[in-house]
């Protein structure tokens, strides 16, 4: 399957004919559209599967929303013990490339890259409920809160080749820590899937007026390989309430995200 | 191997030594023509690993996904490291011009991609390499493919830039040669240190390169100019 993907981020706001999508205490009525690499099984890749998952593609809305209660897929322990087999998954992919794993510099190279590989998919560790409990306060205010220019790394779930780049993203009412999207691009992901569980993630924990994620990203599996296209990057976007119903409210937003 | 008597010296000033000499050939001789089943069943190995790892991972490979990626990455892998099969011979031979020219000649902003063997993960960035003509220039693109075959390896900067450099003076037998790589590397920005904005310059300077400052003065100008 075939990343696009120049997502011009209007067009994620697909003609759900009179869909109203309003947020309504995290339950969401218009969600029906799913992004192009996603299935609702996939939206609780964060999560472990529960069994009921298997029926969720009709019912995009509830997987979503399943993925803030998630239990850990992977713990500090498991971390531990699955190093070994990793490890040793590396040395066979060391000498099925024709390398010579004993030589000085690739001696420890499969426990490196086992450990690297888990720090870069650490996001199964996490819950989201740990990452934002504490920090959710109560303020009186309505304006716009925007946060720009968040370095963010992921892996591609296709090739396991990393993505880097950029998210915005803001909410209405209460402020919101960026630590919510470290956690979730720890995993290795689908670009479209990363940006709209951010979104969820944040409307389910703080329930704003709305929320919009931009996500500007470089991917390298298609600047390293295949079609080898240095300068381009993908953008995919996620709009809900107030900035998918309000054409002026998402023009501010990305105006000032573009400035 | 032997080298042009000219930069013998300043070979041996510059520390290229036997070791380095010997992982120059020792990888590019290790693979020849590849068989076509060795290469498939390698392949599979490779992609057993990766089923392996994503499940240790916590994944779930049977989720639509993630059903291929374990054949996507091993292909994707068996790409990133295609300069093991490559050779200088192959590229090079009918590149070489005679030509009366002996003034720098240089090629700048090669973007370059290659995968730290220390992690597995990628770092990227710009080569600019330089040399004097004697009496003999070469493609211009064939520097690129140089660089091109030595960083789709496993490597090191440090040892990517020396294979460079000593390659272009083994084929062309110049007066100098410069190379200059400026990279990121992924395991310093992604993980570690964490330090996004690092990046790691290497450089090597052979023959007049290396005797004359003036002449090394005059490339850094012209390649570090932003």
């Amino acid at each position: 399957m075939d990343h696009s993907k120049q997502t011009q981020y209007s067009q994620n706001e697909k003609k759900d004919a009179g869909a109203s999508s309003s947020v309504l205490n995290g339950h969401f009525d218009g969600m029906a559209k799913r992004p192009a690499g996603g299935t609702g099984r996939a939206a609780t890749a964060a999560a472990a599967q529960p069994p009921g998952a298997e029926s969720s593609s009709h019912r995009p809305a509830a997987s979503v929303m399943e993925s803030w209660r998630e239990e850990r897929t992977r713990s500090v322990e498991d971390n531990e013990m699955s190093l070994p087999s990793l490890a040793a998954a590396y040395t066979t992919i060391l000498r099925g490339l024709g390398e010579d794993p004993q030589r000085q510099g690739l001696l420890k190279t499969p426990w490196r890259a086992a450990t690297a590989m888990q720090f870069f998919t650490k996001g199964y560790q996490e819950k989201i409920i740990d990452v934002l409990n504490d920090a959710i306060f109560d303020e009186d205010h309505d304006e716009m809160v925007i946060v720009k220019d968040i370095d963010m790394f992921s892996m591609c779930e296709h090739h396991l080749v990393p993505i880097f780049g950029r998210n915005y993203h803001r909410s209405y009412l209460f402020w919101c820590l960026e630590t919510a999207c470290f956690m979730f691009v720890r995993l290795s992901t689908v670009q479209e899937r990363l940006t709209k569980q951010i979104a969820v993630a944040i409307t389910e924990a703080l329930q704003p007026t709305g929320v919009g994620v931009v996500i500007e990203a470089t991917h390298m599996c298609m600047v390293m390989r295949g079609v080898q296209k240095m300068n381009s990057k993908t953008v995919t976007s996620t709009m809900l309430g107030v900035f998918r119903e309000d054409p002026k409210t998402r023009d501010e937003f990305l105006t000032l995200i573009r400035s | 191997m032997l080298l042009p008597e000219g930069l013998t010296s300043s070979f041996k000033n510059r520390g290229l030594d036997q070791r380095a000499r010997m992982e120059y050939h020792h990888v590019s001789a290790k693979n020849g023509v590849a068989d076509e089943n060795q290469n498939a069943e390698k392949l599979s190995h490779i992609e057993k690993a990766y089923t392996t790892i994503l499940s240790e991972l916590g994944e779930d490979v049977k989720r639509e996904g993630l059903l291929r990626t374990p054949l996507r990455a091993a292909k994707a892998m068996q790409f990133l490291t295609k300069g093991y099969k490559e050779t200088i011979q192959d590229i090079l031979n009918d590149a070489i011009f005679d030509e009366n020219h002996e003034e720098m000649v240089i090629v700048k902003d090669i973007d370059l991609f290659s995968l730290c063997e220390h992690h597995l993960v990628p770092f990227f960035g710009k080569a600019h390499i330089a040399y004097l003509p004697n009496k003999k220039v070469v493609g211009l693109s064939k520097l690129a493919r140089i660089v091109e075959i030595y960083s789709r390896r496993l490597q090191v900067q440090e040892r990517l830039t020396k294979q460079i450099a000593s390659a272009i003076a083994e084929a062309l037998e110049p007066a100098g040669v410069a190379v200059v790589i400026e990279a990121v590397h992924m395991c310093m920005v992604m993980r570690g240190v964490q330090k996004m904005n690092a990046s790691t310059v290497t450089s090597v300077m052979l023959g007049s390169f290396n005797d004359n400052a003036e002449t090394r003065k005059e490339f850094l100008a012209l390649t570090m100019q932003k």
